[in-house]
């Protein structure tokens, strides 16, 4: 009928900002716990005690015990912060690449901005696994192996959104001014393109950080580079495909089901920051 | 318009081949950083066990002596040639192994690449139709939750859920154990592959229901949509002539452009089920050091996602029919 | 708008149709015509074994390595063991040795065909001898001079000096065809043996049949089917269904599989840590490794972990009960030393005996030290194992309590090699031939490879082992073997030099459809084969 498809409003609404506000304080206080939650939860969880292999998930042990009498929880909560923190620095590396390049491209403009958009094709013209086990494989895997590949294949996207800000700011009236008045170029992005994209680059940083985690987890699901009992998420998942068909599902689910919550964090976090910021982009 | 096509295709192999030069350049480069040198990579398996004057053939053409830059052009010159080296670990030429491994994939990838786009197309159709319902917010919960979960995790649950438990589908691998390689059939081979491409397929839908979804919610907010309702147009037949075109496009986009997200994905796909494609050779190449192998498929992958793009393009040139008129008059 | 939904649909299908066609290109030509393919689930005609993934980089070549263990499946031996692990022949009918056991005259049977029906000939035995000296591979006959054929059935094998182990090579080394080998023999085996490889899909599975003209009991089970599968994959495929026999690590040997039954095979396949011997004095091996460790150099330190550690504990937990402590190399078999064995886990003996070395936590810390020097040291375990990921895990526990620290690292073997010269290593050996104990004991065996990695050295070991191996026969040298163990006073075990901790001997652990008989499995070596065919022409499947 006439009104079938007009987009339906809910019934009661909360303040939008109300709600975004407890949004990012609840993930951010998710993040920081589960970054400092190795330090809570203490070490003993990660020895070996062969008299409590494999039991399932009890009040004792909220994840059950792995093959080796482990706590998961211990284990997964050690390998998510672990994921994290190197997730954080490599999408830290990558935003200052990024954002450098970016701003490189979009202020220098010309043969600069030229070359920085083909590298950026380059990259984007192979799978992104393909090219972090090449250089990982190159840099000899590791946990430095692994921040640096996250680390030198992530700013591409960030960069480009970077460069188009950059190039919109360039063209209007007071850069233009500033140019003129004979400011080089080093300044004017300094002190005008800098502080407008300043939003841009902190949403783009916090969504940086899932796909950062999730590549630092495939990574070492493949297992490249560190030991098989490390208790990285990645390395844990892997580990509980060798006992599928034991029926111990809790070594495998839980675990990742902690790295999705992150990740989903992180996710929602970054949104919201953009609704804040930049209410234009957020609508919808 | 020939000319035009002509011209077209000459750019964008230039600009192939300018990418493959760069990726040679940086796969040598990240090699050489390595412990590994990439010239004794691709000799060291052909020198085990020949005579002397093989030995000093295959130095010469590969350049053993000879500073960085000239062996990085010999290099050059036999990949240039079709030389892609022996796999250590296949004991095959490295073309070989990429083309009967990625004669695996692609049932899968294929399958998987249908199946997302198909169901993502519809998802986000319905979710932009019913904008604001239960329907709408279940699917767009479920795009964000896949959108952020590992691929081997969600292959992993698929794999406890259906071949351990309900037993309905095989542990691994791409045929069943012990038929000969000529004697497997379709089905077999579509049995094998359906978990992975399912794992696949519901990761690649959730970026294109989303943008869908956008989509058609921009186009049902516009005036025409309107001024169609107004004339009595019922909701299906709006999508049918207005939404469909203007969602079909961006779609298609963003189909091809997800071939390098598949192409990875299947990296790890492959690994959980053991399908022996080429993401699982990708994986075996880097544990076990089979630089001539890795380097082979990098350069596959980029020849793949390229492909795509180009595919991506070329539709666009022939389905918008703006672009297909404005050219020709 | 429709015309270009036909083309995308159109171009679509076309996609599917080219990968169904490509689909049916087969991947490798196989041999023969044969039948219809077979059905799933095991019958006569075709059983399918998902045993351990070893790396069969060489092919099945027996001259590079092959059957180094015993029983290669595509070629015939001249002797064998029975499940009692007696000498019995087999392409061989009779063998001399002469009196200064210099020269060993074979004669074999007149009935044995390769399997492109061309017989072996004496010509055939001396070229493999030869060959396998000459070709550097893993398969050891460096006592051997020269291998001649006298006649069409007889073999001279002639040895630079006496060797009492050199039976084992009639054991182990499979026959080859003069014939037909050539450099790619390793991919296209032809043997006399009671199957022949049809197709091998690298990594993936391995078909071989049987061979109508094998001149022993012609196998009842016409097909094999290898999985090159991983230990754990080997578990699911024979839950699945999809495997008669699987060999599986002892973890999941207590799970229980419909109409399979568990055979617990006693074996000597064992797993111990190797310590480095000497200090590091900045020497390293011909390829630049660096050799020897301060800490491990010194003998306080190796008794007290060997004393520390409590290995019914590693049984239990780790292996489920499928195994048995062990003391030594070689645990199980005849020449093994029971004065040797020692009551370990006891945690105030070892550190009395740390006391006594000169250690001592002066700062607190948990850690002992002397001089300054702290108890740590790195143990090395291959990433791809999980046993020995576990052995390593707790014996890094068990010996926390006694002040050592080990910090447990998993590494591929490429990166294990160049480090296993100064650092702690968890490997595993165990063979039926007392040769394993001069490679691991001898100085001379120390040549910056896997044998001797700990350059472990003592002149007095050396002369007893060298007594061993110039024995006249396998039964004279036993007495040798044993004292270079433990004579009371020295030896290379733990109340002596203590130059290893041996922690365990593993049961092979195979699930076995119900169906399937496989007579007695004997005691099986360590794994770089497969030990559980040894005996193959006598399975039988006793369903229908």
């Amino acid at each position: 009928m006439a009104t079938s498809f007009l987009p339906r409003r809910p019934a009661v609404r909360f303040n939008r900002r109300q709600i975004t506000l407890l949004s990012i304080a609840l993930c951010t206080l998710f993040l920081v716990a589960i970054v400092f939650s190795n330090r809570f939860v203490g070490d003993t969880g990660l020895d070996p005690a062969l008299t409590q292999r494999n039991q399932p998930p009890s009040l004792a042990h909220l994840f059950g015990t792995d093959w080796l009498g482990r706590d998961m929880l211990t284990r997964s909560l050690h390998g998510m912060s672990l994921s994290v923190r190197v997730g954080l620095l490599a999408a830290g590396f990558s935003a200052i690449i990024g954002t450098g390049l970016g701003l490189m491209a979009g202020t220098l403009g010309g043969k600069v901005d030229a070359v920085i958009t083909w590298i950026i094709d380059v990259f984007f013209s192979l799978p992104h696994l393909v090219l972090l086990i090449m250089i990982s494989f190159a840099i000899g895997g590791g946990t430095k192996g692994v921040i640096i590949a996250v680390a030198l294949t992530h700013w591409t996207s960030l960069a480009r959104i970077i460069r188009a800000e950059t190039l919109q700011v360039n063209s209007s009236d007071y850069v233009q001014l500033s140019y003129k008045f004979g400011r080089s170029p080093f300044w004017i992005a300094r002190h005008h393109m800098l502080p407008h994209v300043i939003p841009q680059l902190l949403v783009g940083l916090i969504l940086l950080f899932p796909h950062a985690i999730l590549h630092e987890a495939a990574l070492s699901f493949i297992g490249i580079g560190l030991s098989p009992h490390t208790p990285a998420i990645g390395i844990i998942l892997a580990e509980s495909m060798r006992n599928l068909s034991t029926g111990y599902w809790w070594v495998g689910v839980l675990p990742g089901l902690l790295l999705l919550l992150a990740v989903q964090a992180f996710d929602t976090l970054g949104e919201n920051v953009r609704a804040l910021i930049d209410p234009k982009t957020s609508q919808g | 318009m020939q000319l035009g096509i002509a011209a077209f295709m000459l750019r964008k192999l230039l600009r192939l081949a300018l990418l493959l030069i760069a990726v040679a350049i940086f796969s040598f480069v990240l090699i050489s950083l390595s412990p590994i040198d990439p010239i004794d990579a691709y000799v060291g398996a052909d020198m085990l066990q020949i005579s002397p004057e093989q030995r000093d053939i295959i130095a010469q053409r590969w350049g053993l002596d000879q500073p960085m830059m000239t062996r990085f052009i010999l290099w050059l010159r036999q990949l240039a040639s079709g030389n892609l080296g022996t796999s250590i670990i296949f004991n095959q030429p490295v073309s070989t192994v990429i083309g009967s491994r990625f004669q695996t994939s692609l049932q899968m990838l294929a399958i998987a690449w249908l199946i997302s786009g198909a169901l993502g197309l519809a998802m986000g159709v319905v979710a932009g139709a019913r904008a604001g319902s239960w329907l709408d917010r279940a699917i767009r919960f479920y795009a964000y939750t896949l959108a952020a979960s590992p691929t081997f995790w969600v292959a992993l649950l698929l794999l406890l859920v259906f071949s351990v438990s309900l037993k309905i589908t095989p542990i691994c691998c791409a045929t069943p154990p012990g038929v000969l390689t000529r004697d497997v059939t379709v089905w077999q081979r579509l049995h094998h592959l359906i978990l992975p491409a399912a794992t696949l397929s519901l990761i690649g839908v959730a970026n294109i229901a989303l943008h869908t979804r956008q989509k058609l919610i921009e186009v049902l907010n516009s005036d025409y949509v309107l001024f169609a309702r107004a004339q009595g147009e019922s909701l299906v037949g709006i999508i049918r002539h207005h939404g469909l075109r203007n969602i079909i496009l961006p779609a298609l986009t963003l189909q091809f452009a997800s071939l390098s997200e598949l192409f990875g994905g299947s990296v790890l796909a492959e690994q959980v089920f053991s399908y022996p494609g080429l993401g699982k050779a990708t994986v075996e190449a880097a544990l076990r050091s089979d630089v001539p192998l890795l380097v082979g498929i990098v350069f596959f992958s980029a020849l793949f996602v390229y492909t795509g793009n180009l595919i991506a393009d070329l539709t666009y040139q022939i389905v918008d029919p703006r672009i297909r008129i404005g050219k020709s008059s | 708008m429709k015309s270009n939904l036909k083309t995308t649909s159109c171009a679509a299908g076309i996609v599917l149709a080219l990968s169904a066609c490509v689909s049916s290109t087969p991947e490798r030509p196989s041999s023969q015509n044969n039948a219809a393919a077979p059905q799933q689930g095991g019958s006569s005609e075709q059983i399918v074994l998902a045993l351990s993934n070893s790396e069969f980089d060489d092919g099945f070549d027996p001259t590079l390595g092959w059957g180094r263990y015993g029983s290669p499946l595509f070629q015939s031996t001249l002797l064998r063991r029975n499940s009692k692990l007696e000498f019995e022949n087999d392409l061989a009918t009779s063998y001399i040795v002469s009196d200064d056991g210099k020269v060993w005259t074979v004669t074999i049977r007149a009935d044995a065909k390769f399997s492109d029906g061309i017989p072996v000939t004496a010509e055939d035995v001396a070229f493999t001898f030869n060959q396998a000296g000459e070709s550097g591979g893993k398969t050891d006959v460096t006592v051997l001079q020269e291998a001649i054929a006298t006649s069409p059935t007889t073999v001279e094998l002639r040895l630079k000096q006496p060797q009492s182990t050199f039976i084992n090579r009639l054991v182990t080394l499979g026959i080859v065809p003069k014939h037909a080998y050539s450099a790619e023999y390793g991919r296209n085996p032809i043997g006399s043996g009671p199957y022949k490889l049809v197709q091998w899909d690298e990594g993936q599975q391995l078909i071989a049949e049987v061979n109508p003209d094998y001149y022993g009991t012609v196998p009842q089970i016409k097909r094999l089917v290898f999985l090159l599968v991983e230990e754990d994959a080997a578990f699911a495929a024979a839950k699945a269904g999809q495997a008669q026999v699987a060999s599986v690590p002892q973890t999941l040997a207590v799970q229980s599989i419909d109409s399979m039954k568990l055979y617990d095979v006693k074996s000597v396949d064992n797993r111990g840590i190797m310590f480095p011997y000497v200090p590091n004095t900045g020497k390293t091996t011909p390829d630049g490794a660096a050799i020897g460790n301060d800490v491990t150099a010194d003998l306080a330190i190796r008794q007290a972990i060997n004393y520390g550690i409590d290995r019914k504990a590693l049984v239990d937990g780790i292996l489920e009960g499928y195994g048995s402590p062990a003391y030594g190399p070689v645990t199980g078999l005849p020449w093994e030393q029971k004065e040797a064995d020692i009551e370990d886990g006891q945690i105030d003996r070892a550190k009395q005996i740390l006391a006594e070395g000169g250690w001592g936590d002066k700062n607190g810390d948990g850690i002992v030290e002397k001089n300054g020097q702290p108890a740590e040291f790195t143990v090395l375990y291959p990433a791809s194992d999980s046993i020995r990921q576990a052995l390593a895990l707790s014996v890094a526990e068990q010996i926390k309590p006694i002040g050592i620290r080990a910090n447990v690292e998993g590494k591929s073997w490429d990166e294990i090699e160049p480090l296993m010269h100064s650092n702690v290593v968890l490997f595993g050996w165990g063979s039926q031939d007392p040769t394993e104990v001069y490679n691991l004991y001898h100085s001379k065996s120390a040549q910056g490879d896997f044998n001797n990695a700990g350059y472990y050295a003592d002149s007095k070991i050396d002369s007893v082992l060298d007594l061993a191996m110039g024995a006249p026969n396998q039964e004279e040298a036993i007495a040798f073997w044993k004292a270079a163990q433990w004579n009371g006073q020295t030896g290379f075990t733990t109340k002596g030099d203590a130059a290893w901790a041996w922690l365990v001997n593993l049961d092979h652990t195979y699930f076995v459809n119900t169906c399937l008989n496989i007579g007695t499995p004997q005691i099986e070596p360590h794994g770089h084969g497969w030990p559980i065919t040894a005996n193959i022409s006598e399975w039988k499947w006793t369903c229908n």
